[in-house]
This record gives structure tokens, sequence and C-alpha cells, in this order.
């Protein structure tokens, strides 16, 4: 009891982090990577509440397949955010 | 610098905001299931021949949800590679690929990946699993091999779009088609155990729930490796280059 | 006291991460951002759905039987994470990826057209092309 709840704490704050790192990044591939690491702490968080099929799907779809698609997107178009000039 | 004072501002609301409110109102943590979800629990065996709760709801309970929003998932790939459609002959060069070393790392990783998610999307009606996340980790199988080997060993082992989008298809086709079958007997559309059989010699099938899992762990697999050859395909083919 | 801990910060977090990544919809000029930052918006609304049928009982076990007997209905009826809103979010994260990869499409596109992936300065470009507006 004491393991999962520590578990679910400790991804929670880190799941903020990365998700705060992915939204302020300028280099959008960094910004996927985190987003990657937003994903393994969200999957975790899943599986501290027992959902192990969310879990499950979620490593597969949220890790592997948005990744792969955005560095595509970003190899295809720009990889650096524009800085605003306002 | 900036960057981490707000995010260490952020962390901090989070936290001092969870420890003041439970000292403030007290809080209810929730220690029951609701009844809806206890009678899917205890009489998921009984109802849909499948011991597992979630897929016999998947499936079963609201099949009809799960066969429309298959729907969603075939018109939003269709709609995308509407956009990317294109006809002409990729250029036959040598794949070039990573070294030697990566090459094998990942002929392993790839057939591990593929068993497993075979292994996820079968048994999706005895344990947690199914065809969706079956699908999608063979997709990632493919999303693994077309840096690491180059998009045209792919296309020289056949698997073109054209067949995957056939494929995809035809399995949509089959999905649609389990799910009108029972029609021809009277019974509602979606209909499990009234038509399928739950046992077949030993074996536990949970009637439609298998079938149903195959079909859709074909459909979403096929289907996202489609959208990966698409985006894979380098931009100059699509300008009219040379090459096209 | 450390459950009730954990239950707020499950939903303060949720909603940062909601703020977060609407900000980054809103606020943010590249259009690939805005997909990140619309994946990450989906997720959190995901793992909040879950939270609705989140019990606090220990051990917590997925809805899951291990034998055809049905023996077990008294342990899972009391121990199990809730199906429903599992069932739900199983097939909606699926086909958020379908309509999130016809979005990368539409993106890719975008820059095919205009040259940048701005969403101001795309807009601008296809207005002087003369695009309907």
């Amino acid at each position: 009891m004491i393991i999962t709840l520590i578990l679910l704490i400790a991804s929670l704050i880190l799941s903020i982090v990365f998700v705060y790192m992915a939204i302020t990044e300028r280099d959008l591939l960094k910004a996927t990577a985190f987003s990657a690491g937003q994903s393994i702490c969200y999957a975790t968080i899943l599986q501290a509440m027992g959902a192990a099929d969310i879990a499950m799907t979620y490593v597969a779809v949220s890790a592997g397949l948005y990744s792969a698609i955005l560095v595509f997107v970003i190899s295809k178009t720009e990889r650096f955010e524009e800085v605003s000039s306002e | 610098m900036k960057r981490v004072i707000v995010l260490v501002v952020l962390v901090l609301i989070a936290v001092v905001s969870s420890v003041i409110t439970p000292l403030v109102i007290s809080i209810e943590v929730p220690r029951y299931l609701k009844d809806l979800s206890r009678y899917y629990i205890i009489n998921t065996i009984k109802d849909t021949a499948s011991p597992e709760a979630v897929a016999a709801i998947v499936w079963d309970y609201r099949g009809l949800d799960t066969v429309y929003e298959t729907l969603v998932l075939y018109l939003a790939i269709v709609g995308g590679l509407t956009i990317f459609m294109y006809t002409g002959e990729l250029a036959r060069k040598t794949p070039v690929g990573l070294t030697l070393l990566s090459r094998t790392a990942t002929k392993i990783i790839t057939v591990l990946i593929s068993t497993v998610s075979a292994a996820i999307a079968f048994h999706g009606h005895l344990t947690p699993g199914g065809g969706f996340p079956g699908g999608s980790a063979l997709a990632v199988a493919t999303m693994l091999i077309i840096p690491v080997f180059s998009i045209n060993t792919l296309l020289e082992k056949g698997v073109t779009s054209t067949k995957l989008v056939a494929i995809r298809g035809v399995s949509l086709t089959g999905l649609g088609l389990v799910a009108l079958l029972p029609v021809i007997r009277g019974l509602e559309i979606v209909t499990n155990q009234r038509f399928y059989p739950g046992y077949l010699d030993g074996f536990i099938l949970s009637g439609s729930i298998s079938l149903y899992n195959l079909l859709e762990f074909l459909a979403v697999a096929s289907g996202f490796t489609a959208v990966a050859l698409y985006l894979s395909i380098p931009e100059e083919y699509y300008k009219g280059g040379d090459n096209a | 006291m450390l459950e009730e801990f954990t239950f707020t910060l499950l939903i303060s977090v949720l909603a940062i991460n909601f703020l977060i990544s609407i900000y980054g919809i809103v606020y943010r000029r590249s259009l690939t951002k805005k997909l990140i930052s619309l994946t990450i918006l989906s997720d959190t609304v995901f793992v909040a759905i879950i939270l609705a049928g989140l019990i606090y009982t220990y051990p917590i076990v997925p809805p899951v039987y291990s034998d055809m007997q049905g023996g077990e209905a008294e342990f899972l009826a009391t121990h199990a994470s809730d199906p429903l809103p599992q069932a739900l979010v199983l097939t909606g994260i699926v086909i958020g990826l379908a309509t999130n990869s016809l979005i990368a499409f539409g993106i890719i596109q975008t820059y095919r057209l205009t040259g940048t992936i701005d969403a101001r300065k795309a807009v601008k470009t296809l207005l002087e092309e003369g695009a309907e507006y």
C-alpha cells in the first residue's frame, strides 16, 4: 500500500515537470522526448490505479506511436519553434 | 532560469494545496465500487464467457459503441492517407540503413515485439490487453524497422501501402459482418452469447470477443503501418522532382 | 492521511497539467507544439476519467478472473478497479491516435502549401494567396 502510494506521488510530481518542459521547450525534438517521458509517468499512474489494460495500451500508443509520428512530422517540417518577435 | 522558477512554483502549488486541503475540509476517499461496475465484474463470466471484465464491456456490454468508434478510426486514417496519396513509383535505390550492430539488434527486438503483440491480441479475452494494444504494439515494430532499415527494404519485402489498406478494409468488413450476423436469426446486432459459442472443444473463445480482437488487431496494425509508410516517403517525391 | 493527500494531489496535478497544455494550445505558435499540447491534454483527460473509477482498497487488482469457475467474485467485487471507465478510455486512446495522425498529415500539408508551421504566418500566407477565410 505504501509503495503504491509513493509510486503514485513520485510519478505525479514528475509528470508536472515533464509536461512543463515539453510545452516550454523551443527544440521540438526535445519536446517530443519530454512528451514521451510524460506518457511513461502517466502509464505508471494508471498502473498504480489498477488499470492494467490502459497502462499497456498507453505505453504502446503514447510513448511509441505518438513519438514516431511527431519525429516524422518534425523531419518533414521545421525543428525549431520560432522565437516570437513581438 | 525563469523556467525553473515557474516549474518549482507549479510543483509547490500542487503539493501545498494537497497538504492543506485535507486539513481544511474533510475528504472521503472512494472505497467501494459503484453498483453498475460491481454488476459487470460479478456477471462477466456468466453473461459473456470472458473472465476479463474490460474486454467484456468493450466488445459485449457496450459493443455497439466500440463498433461505431471503429468506424471513426477507419475514417480518420482514410482521411490522412487521402491527403498523402502517392501514386508514382518509388525509385529502387539500394537500401541504406544504419550500422550492422543496430540492424541485428533491431531484428531481434522486432521479432520479440511482434510475438508479444500477437500474444496481447489473441489472449485479449483472457488477460489484460486486446485488439487495440496488440495492434498498436505491432505498428511500433514497423515504425522501428523504417528508420533503421529504410523504407525500400520494407517495400521489397512486399509490405506496400496498397496491401495494407486492403488488409484493413477486409478486416473492418469482417468486423462489421461479425456484428451484423446475429440479425439473420432475429437477434439484435452485436449479440454475443446467444449466437456465438463461448467454448469450442475445451478452448475458451468467449463468443465473438476473440473474433473482434483478432480483426481489430489486424485493422489497427495495418492502419498505423500504412500511416508510417506514407509519413516516411521522402518529401522530394511529392514535389514532382526528377524521381517522381 | 497519505490517502487523502494522494487523492487531492491527483486532482491538483491533473488540473495543473490541463492548464499548462491549454496554454500550449492557445499561446504557442508552432503547429507541431500545438499537436504535442493536444496529445498531453487528451492524456490528462483520459487519466481524469480513470480517476472517476478509482477506489482505495489494497491490494488493488485488474478486474480479471484467473479461472472460469468464478470463485473469486467476492474478492474482485471489493478489490478490483472499476472496469467501465477503462473500457471507455481504451477505445478513446486509439481513436485519439487516429485523429491526431490526421492532424499530423494536415500540419505537413500546411507546411507544403505555405512553407511555415507558424500558425499566424501560415494564415497570413494563405490569405495573401487569395484563400477564402
